[in-house]
């Protein structure tokens, strides 16, 4: 049971983020603040922080290509940057205990990393034309604090339930 | 430190920097047409999508019913002045509605750009990493939706049908940053004639472009869709001018546009055919063929 746990949390995951996304744009005072939900990758951190990297990568790959296609019609981008994100994440966890508050931390430096990488790409293809000031302030700080609440509330269960599912598998080893 | 990268992982990193860079050139080039596999995800994915949307979306209207209610006696205060006014109006409308109907029969004229068919149709989701303004609805070719139709809701013109597939389409909103995104509009009422291209972000407004210099805009002024871009029906409401200006060389005005539309939380949106044939190749279809596009100066 607890098998199919950890890819259909991932599953629904990539489904709830573009139903969050719809709350995007908000407005207060004057400026339009841009909430990216990226519910995925950080789920995919915690799978290569307590589970295993190279799982991380093939749900990455997968969940990445069905973005990709769904989504921005541009096949290949998320496809890269989700397991590229998870490769750059397991060199750090290497270095670092793997308590939760620090895996917290680095997913959330992660996602500063991705939403960077996916600047640089739409301004490369010209889909955006805003500045870097300008993006950090419309953009980066508000995603940084909607992903950081939902780490808060999600964090744990995540650890929990990939946790259960790394026990098992030990069991079944031994 | 431990070597980050042998060998072995150098090469694998490399050839999937060299796929990546092929399959973005690939579907770059043309993402205007889904491929087979793609429209086959599409509708998958979008199909899982639509089971979540839904609920999510009738989640939003209990609240919103809820404040609603709460807001209920101040609004009730405001409708009823404004109900004598509108009872007026209503009369005023049902009588030049005959009337133009009688003339129209007159005149022997069946067609009329204003006339379309309207597919009602519910947003699955908005593009999450949101650099471009895309939505993907639940309704598809089987429904009768073909690329450029416009897409309203009730307040007014929100975007176009940029890509259809069997049972989802994707819809490009008017905030896009897209340059080749134009509709031609005109100001209510009067032959002011424009196109609306470009959004501004700083200041939340459309801008209408090329409208000719001797005629006279003002601001407060309902802006519409003219129907002459060959694609989008006539009289879709945009919005309502705020500013008038000059543009870059002095030669046409710009208009600035506060949409009549509220581009957050789009749930229900009406996609409209219209009855008079359309022209593949008009302004409203926004074809990036620079060729043809001599006037677009800056």
């Amino acid at each position: 049971m607890i098998r199919f746990v950890v890819p259909l949390i991932a599953v629904l995951l990539f489904f709830l983020e573009p139903v969050f996304s719809l709350f995007s744009p908000i407005e207060l005072g004057d400026i339009r603040y841009t909430l990216v939900p990226r519910f995925v990758m950080i789920y995919l951190i915690f799978i290569t922080a307590y589970y295993s990297r190279e799982r991380a990568i093939v749900y990455g790959i997968i969940l990445g290509l069905l973005y990709d296609m769904f989504h921005i019609d541009i096949i290949g981008l998320y496809a890269f940057l989700y397991p590229l994100i998870c490769f750059i994440a397991s060199l750090i966890i290497r270095e670092v205990h793997r308590h939760i508050v620090t895996v917290m931390f680095l997913s959330l430096s992660m996602i500063i990393l991705l939403e960077l990488f996916s600047f640089f790409f739409a301004s490369l293809i010209a889909l955006t034309s805003i500045h870097l000031d300008e993006f950090i302030v419309t953009r980066l700080v508000p995603t940084m604090v909607a992903n950081s609440i939902f780490i808060i509330m999600f964090g744990w269960l995540f650890k929990n339930v990939i946790y259960k599912r790394v026990l098992l598998k030990r069991g079944d080893i031994l | 430190m431990p070597r980050f990268f042998s060998n072995k992982r150098l090469i694998l990193l490399l050839v999937s920097i060299i796929v990546l860079v092929a399959l973005i050139s690939f579907s770059l080039k043309d993402r205007q047409h889904a491929s087979l596999p793609e429209q086959l995800v599409k509708d998958v994915v979008g199909f899982g999508q639509s089971l979540f949307s839904k609920p999510a979306h009738y989640i939003t209207n209990v609240i919103g019913n809820i404040d609603g209610v709460l807001n209920t006696y101040e609004e009730n205060k405001q409708l009823k002045a404004r109900l004598s006014e509108y009872a007026a109006t209503q009369a005023e409308v049902i009588d030049l509605r005959s009337e133009n109907e009688r003339l129209l029969n007159i005149v022997k004229k069946e067609d009329d750009l204003r006339a379309y068919d309207s597919v009602q149709a519910t947003v699955i989701s908005r593009n999450p990493d949101q650099w471009e303004q895309k939505l993907i609805i639940d309704r598809g070719e089987v429904h009768g939706i073909e690329k450029n139709m416009a897409v309203i809701t009730s307040n007014g013109l929100i975007g176009k049908v940029v890509l259809v597939t069997p049972l989802t389409s994707t819809v490009e909103l008017l905030t896009t940053e897209n340059r080749n995104f134009r509709v031609a509009a005109v100001v209510a009422g009067t032959k002011v004639f424009g196109l609306i291209e470009g959004y501004d972000h700083e200041r939340s407004e459309l801008i209408m472009k090329r409208i000719d210099s001797r005629l006279d805009v003002k601001e407060g002024q309902k802006v519409i869709s003219s129907g002459l871009g060959g694609i989008f029906p006539k009289g879709l409401l945009i919005g309502e001018i705020t500013e008038v200006s000059t543009d870059d060389y002095g030669l046409t005005k710009l208009a600035y546009i506060r949409p009549a539309a509220d581009f957050s939380m789009l749930d229900h949106v009406i996609v409209t055919r219209r009855n008079v044939t359309t022209d593949p190749n008009g302004t409203d279809a926004g074809i990036s063929d620079k060729d043809t596009k001599g006037e677009d100066g800056s």
